[in-house]
């Protein structure tokens, strides 16, 4: 398990992909500056801290691709996702542009900067585009491996980089674009797990087992495409199911799940997220314990959903 | 000015019942000598690697567009005759996805310029010497990513791009503190002041632009008059999105002829 952190990881994958790719390029929004010279180093004139600009840097990434690059953007979350998203819309989408937003501070993960600084609707955002992929890579081997795979494929990729991690191993092999990984075998009940909320997935079901119950966990790197038939498969087996994700439960993971199942009958869900606006400060563990996001409130859902 | 293109921009609107005809005739005159005099495109190979880019910021000026894409082969009558047809590849605003020769999806305003900026910006890093053009509205400087683009594009020494500002008075109906040519100026870059209907000065303004792939970005200011050409047309008036009834339309070609 790596202890390296999700942006340190983003720098090294912009070099080492930088040094081999004379394409990729970099623009940035005054964030992880000193971070990424190392590849602004190795890779001169391909790097661009442009400024406090998000919409700008859009359209721009958007032009460059319309010359050949492969556009990487990257600074928070709600300034490049929420203040730009017309731009995403209309310069990449639309036109058929591809390039690559690479997100922090999503969810909560500026917990005391409040709500200028959260953004949870950027999965429902993007999902809402054609031609969009949205990867949630919570640990630094994900995002390196689903980088290389996508970045310079056919769509607008965003990466949404968490600032916790979900501490779990993850064999490198499993790790594939629109691929689930199944944690854990169970048949009592399915938990569909995002990002660092994995960890909760998996403290919780081992605490479940000690009661006798099994848990199916399945992690999912990759938000859209989602892994339908993955989930399909456990969710037929078990007709119980936890999602859990620091999302908006509207149009979030859940919402996609509740799709997924609809053909299964007497099928229960419990949708573990976020509901309206998050007020108030603390650490990033008291958000989420504040709103269930937490082993004690997957517990709670499962005793909920075993009813 | 060329009052064969406003003939043919007014059939367009007329047939396809829809349309700009006083933002398209501010910059007809521009459009049509860029096309004719300065762009090096071939309309065979709308997507050749040395073309220069042509970038129609404010969309909704898009008819004038047309016609002179027309006149160089880029489209054809059949696309003229189906503006704003079921079917047809033209709308009231471009479209790069459906339209041979344009560059850009423009309409909403304050997207073209930013997207040409990156365009400028990306030949730059791929060490080529294509040049970038772009045409933009005066009321389209009232958007903020205008003006964070312009400070970026200078700041970058993008001298590889040189922007037209249609400055036919439609920013200052609603603010009237409108000096251009010093805001453009503060922002660093190389500014002209030109009549935007006379074909001397527009061919004089660009020949006069040094492009590099290092320097001050150019703008040239245009003063123009929309619906220029048309006496009923000109001004800020009914016209900006309204199709002529025949009898308007009878005195607006002949005001043409």
């Amino acid at each position: 398990m790596s202890t390296k952190k999700m942006r340190q990881q983003f720098a090294d994958t912009m070099l080492e992909v930088g040094l081999i790719d004379p394409k990729l390029s970099v623009l940035i929004g005054d964030i992880s500056h000193f971070i990424l010279q190392p590849f602004a180093k190795a890779c001169p004139g391909r790097f661009y801290n442009v400024g406090i600009c998000e919409p700008l840097i859009i359209s721009m990434a958007a032009g460059m691709a319309k010359t050949g690059l492969h556009p990487v953007v990257h600074t928070i979350a709600p300034f490049l996702l929420e203040r730009s998203f017309e731009q995403i819309k209309l310069d990449f989408c639309y036109q058929g542009m591809s390039g690559n937003i690479i997100t922090v501070g999503s969810a909560f993960d500026y917990s005391n900067l409040g709500c200028t600084h959260h953004c949870y609707d950027d999965f429902a955002l993007m999902k809402s585009l054609p031609r969009t992929q949205v990867i949630y890579p919570a640990s630094p081997v994900e995002f390196d491996t689903l980088f290389r795979e996508t970045y310079r494929n056919d769509h607008v990729t965003l990466f949404r980089l968490p600032e916790h991690q979900h501490e779990q191993v993850i064999d490198p092999s499993l790790i594939t674009l629109g691929k689930g990984i199944r944690m854990a075998e169970g048949c009592d009940v399915s938990i569909i797990a995002a990002g660092p909320q994995l960890k909760n997935a998996v403290l919780a079901s081992q605490l479940l087992k000690a009661q006798g119950k099994s848990v199916d966990i399945i992690y999912i790197p990759t938000i859209h495409p989602l892994d339908a038939e993955m989930i399909h498969q456990s969710v037929a087996k078990t007709k119980r199911v936890i999602v859990v994700e620091e999302h908006n439960v509207f149009g979030g993971v859940g919402d996609d799940v509740r799709k997924i199942v609809a053909d299964i009958s007497s099928v229960k869900i419990i949708n573990l997220g976020i509901n309206g606006f998050i007020r108030g400060y603390g650490t990033y563990e008291q958000l989420c314990e504040s709103i269930g996001l937490s082993v004690e409130g997957i517990l709670g859902a499962v005793g909920k959903i075993l009813l | 000015m060329d009052n064969r293109f406003r003939r043919n921009i007014v059939d367009m609107v007329c047939r396809g019942r829809d349309g700009h005809i006083p933002s398209a005739f501010s910059i007809v005159d521009i459009i049509s000598i860029l096309y004719r005099d300065i762009l090096k495109v071939d309309s065979k190979k709308p997507s050749w690697d040395e073309r220069d880019y042509f970038i129609l910021s404010k969309g909704h000026g898009c008819l004038a567009l047309y016609v002179v894409l027309k006149e160089h082969g880029f489209i054809t009558d059949h696309d003229i005759e189906n503006f704003c047809k079921k079917g047809g590849i033209l709308g009231e605003h471009p479209d790069s996805t459906k339209v041979p020769g344009v560059e850009a999806c423009t309409g909403s305003l304050g997207h073209g310029f930013p997207f040409a900026v990156g365009i400028a910006l990306g030949l730059r890093i791929q060490n080529k010497d294509n040049r970038v053009f772009v045409v933009m509205g005066d009321g389209e400087c009232h958007e903020g990513t205008v003006w964070e683009a312009a400070h970026v594009s200078s700041n970058m020494e993008l001298g590889n791009l040189c922007v037209t500002v249609d400055w036919n008075g439609s920013a200052a109906q609603l603010c009237p503190k409108d000096d251009l040519p010093a805001k453009w100026r503060a922002f660093g870059w190389n500014v002209q002041v030109i009549d935007g209907h006379c074909e001397q000065e527009i061919k004089s303004a660009i020949a006069d632009v040094q492009f590099s792939k290092r320097g001050a970005p150019h703008v040239i200011i245009a003063k123009t008059i929309k619906g220029k050409g048309v006496g009923i047309l000109e001004g800020h008036g009914i016209w900006h999105h309204r199709i002529p009834n025949a009898e308007e339309y009878k005195a607006i070609m002949e005001a043409l002829t």
